[in-house]
């Protein structure tokens, strides 16, 4: 799992598998059509960022990758979404075995009406029924990991729901990671927080993109900037640019990504 | 000239306004809080004519009021146990029937119907509502106790016949339909609307976000709805039980009509028995002197019983409430 070559935020390694890619993908609220043929790689542990304005479609494609979309019998898409080869939107999938391979963090942060502990152990629970020393293990590296355990190892038993929404958010991190995806989705993760949670949040991302591929929404220029190695611009329902993050916000080639970079309109 | 009249007076329109009399207002806030009390002045009204009404009944046979069974107009002899025992009865079976059902309603509304199907469904439970009480009690006797007797009540007696426990608690004696089960049947019929109403504007209330995440850690749809949405939802759950219950116990009219008006305790829930309220509805039109007491005295006990059904409620939702 370990990399040996630490990589800044900046660094991209261009030779890195691609995870997900998404070929030709069309996306549908009912009649309307808020995707249009779609084509993106995710490459294997890098951060790609989705920025764009207001009702682009950043979300709608996020929200793709791990089906939650067919909670809504109104919403469906056309297309491919491939990860590890295999056609994520197609019928055959079992979706609960996916999203468990495809975590999701979400705007607001989601604790579940459960303890500290129970909420992380609750997505290993899902699948595995490992042992109390084993689940225990797995509950404080996942804390560890997403920097909330010094702040919640004397009081795992009580509510998840009492902690602050910084705390929250990375509790939601923790759950998300104890269940050892292999994609998490972020969408708008910092967009309710204060500036601090919020440096945390970031912090964090840099060091789960070591074991994790990360696709994050935001509506934050200077976040995607901070902390993603590769950034598509998205307006009205297509890829404008896609592009390592560098290039984007230095040197865009399309006129309207650098009109949005610079804060001209969106 | 009209122009510049109109030009001149514009600005100074907030002075029209005179100063609001003090004393109006002096009125106003007293009038309300005249509006507050009464609610309290009704409520201790009620308990203490409750109290002395019943008084002279539990005076003259003391606890044994609560404990003894007999009901004897002749020799002025009453007891309060059956009733008692008969109340609890039907609304514990209308919860148990009616509370899987309502929770069944609720979440198969909120989550799991098609748009086309769910409208129909909650258009039909408001409806259910709204129906008096007395139709149900007709409906149950006229339609539901005759089928209930023959293919239930019949059929049941004969197989637990001379089986020890069930034989008793299931068997009919005289298989008429009528009963303690007939009437908590009804009562389920007549809650599931309240608390599959109230189960599913609160299970609605929960931000699709939970629900998303919850889904997205790759629940499925029982382990959403077992442990983050039930939970989530908890408290108001327990306060729609809570509110089944309260009517439940009270309900009087569509229980009349079917519980059978036994004043005989029988050990078995499909025999005819009576509660609380049936009992007051079918005596309180000739009752006179001590039986007047003894069922005023019932009432007492009615108000009491309710009264404790709402402190475990407030009990039960503090407990969850910490979590």
């Amino acid at each position: 799992m370990l990399s040996t070559l630490e990589l800044s935020p900046r660094t991209l390694d261009a030779q890195a598998p691609v995870r997900i890619s998404v070929r030709n993908l069309d996306f549908y609220y009912g009649e309307h059509k808020a995707l249009k043929n779609v084509n993106l790689d995710f490459r294997d542990r890098h951060v790609t960022a989705l920025i764009g304005p207001s009702g682009c479609g950043k979300s709608t494609l996020l929200r793709i990758f791990n089906r939650i979309y067919s909670l809504y019998p109104e919403q469906r898409a056309e297309g491919e979404i491939l990860l590890d080869g295999r056609n994520v939107i197609s019928k055959d999938v079992d979706v609960n075995e996916l999203r468990s391979r495809v975590g999701m963090v979400f705007q607001k942060p989601t604790p579940f009406p459960m303890s500290i502990y129970d909420n992380v152990a609750f997505g290993i629970r899902l699948y595995e029924k490992p042992p109390k020393s084993e689940l225990d293990d797995r509950v404080e590296a996942a804390l560890r990991r997403s920097a909330l355990w010094d702040e919640v190892k004397d009081k795992l038993k009580s509510s998840g729901m009492g902690l602050s929404g910084g705390q929250q958010q990375r509790l939601c991190i923790a759950r998300t990671i104890a269940q050892r995806p292999e994609v998490i989705l972020f969408d708008e993760p910092t967009s309710a927080l204060d500036p601090i949670s919020t440096g945390k949040i970031e912090d964090l991302l840099e060091q789960l993109k070591s074991d994790f591929t990360i696709v994050i929404v935001t509506h934050n220029m200077q976040q995607a900037a901070r902390i993603s190695q590769y950034t598509a611009f998205m307006y009205l329902g297509e890829i404008i640019e896609f592009a390592p993050t560098d290039t984007i916000f230095m040197n865009p080639t399309k006129k309207q990504t650098q009109d949005y970079v610079t804060g001209r309109f969106g | 000239m009209t122009a510049v009249t109109d030009m001149t007076s514009a600005p100074s329109a907030p002075a029209i306004r005179k100063t609001p009399k003090a004393t109006f207002d002096f009125v106003f806030r007293n009038a309300s809080f005249l509006a507050a009390l009464l609610v309290l002045v009704l409520l201790a009204g009620i308990m203490v004519s409750m109290v002395i009404g019943g008084w002279p009944a539990f005076r003259e046979f003391g606890f044994g009021f609560i404990t003894s069974s007999v009901w004897d107009t002749q020799n002025e002899q009453y007891g309060a146990w059956p009733a008692i025992v008969g109340t609890l009865a039907t609304a514990m079976i209308a919860l148990v029937i009616g509370v899987p059902l309502s929770l069944g309603i609720a979440i198969y509304l909120t989550q799991l119907a098609p748009p086309w199907f769910k409208g129909p469904v909650s258009t039909a439970i408001e409806l259910l509502a709204a129906v008096p009480s007395i139709i149900y009690g007709m409906w149950g006797l006229f339609v539901f106790v005759p089928l209930f007797a023959q293919y239930v009540q019949v059929p049941l007696s004969n197989i637990v016949e001379g089986m020890p426990l069930i034989g008793t608690v299931l068997y009919a004696r005289s298989p008429s339909g009528l009963g303690i089960f007939t009437a908590g049947m009804i009562l389920a019929f007549m809650i599931i609307p309240f608390i599959a109403s109230i189960t599913r504007d609160m299970l609605e209330q929960i931000p699709s976000v939970l629900r998303e995440s919850a889904y997205g850690i790759g629940a499925t749809t029982w382990e959403v709805v077992r442990h983050v949405l039930v939970p989530q939802a908890g408290v108001a759950i327990i306060g729609a039980i809570m509110l089944g219950l309260g009517r439940a116990l009270g309900e009087t009219m569509a229980v009349t009509f079917v519980v059978g008006n036994a004043n005989r305790l029988s050990a078995s829930i499909l025999d005819p028995g009576s509660t609380i309220a049936s009992r007051i509805a079918n005596e309180f039109n000739e009752a006179m002197g001590l039986q007047l007491n003894a069922l005023i005295a019932l009432g007492c006990i009615l108000f009491f019983v309710t009264f404790i059904v709402l402190v475990i409620a407030r009990l039960l939702v503090s407990r969850v409430k910490r979590y």
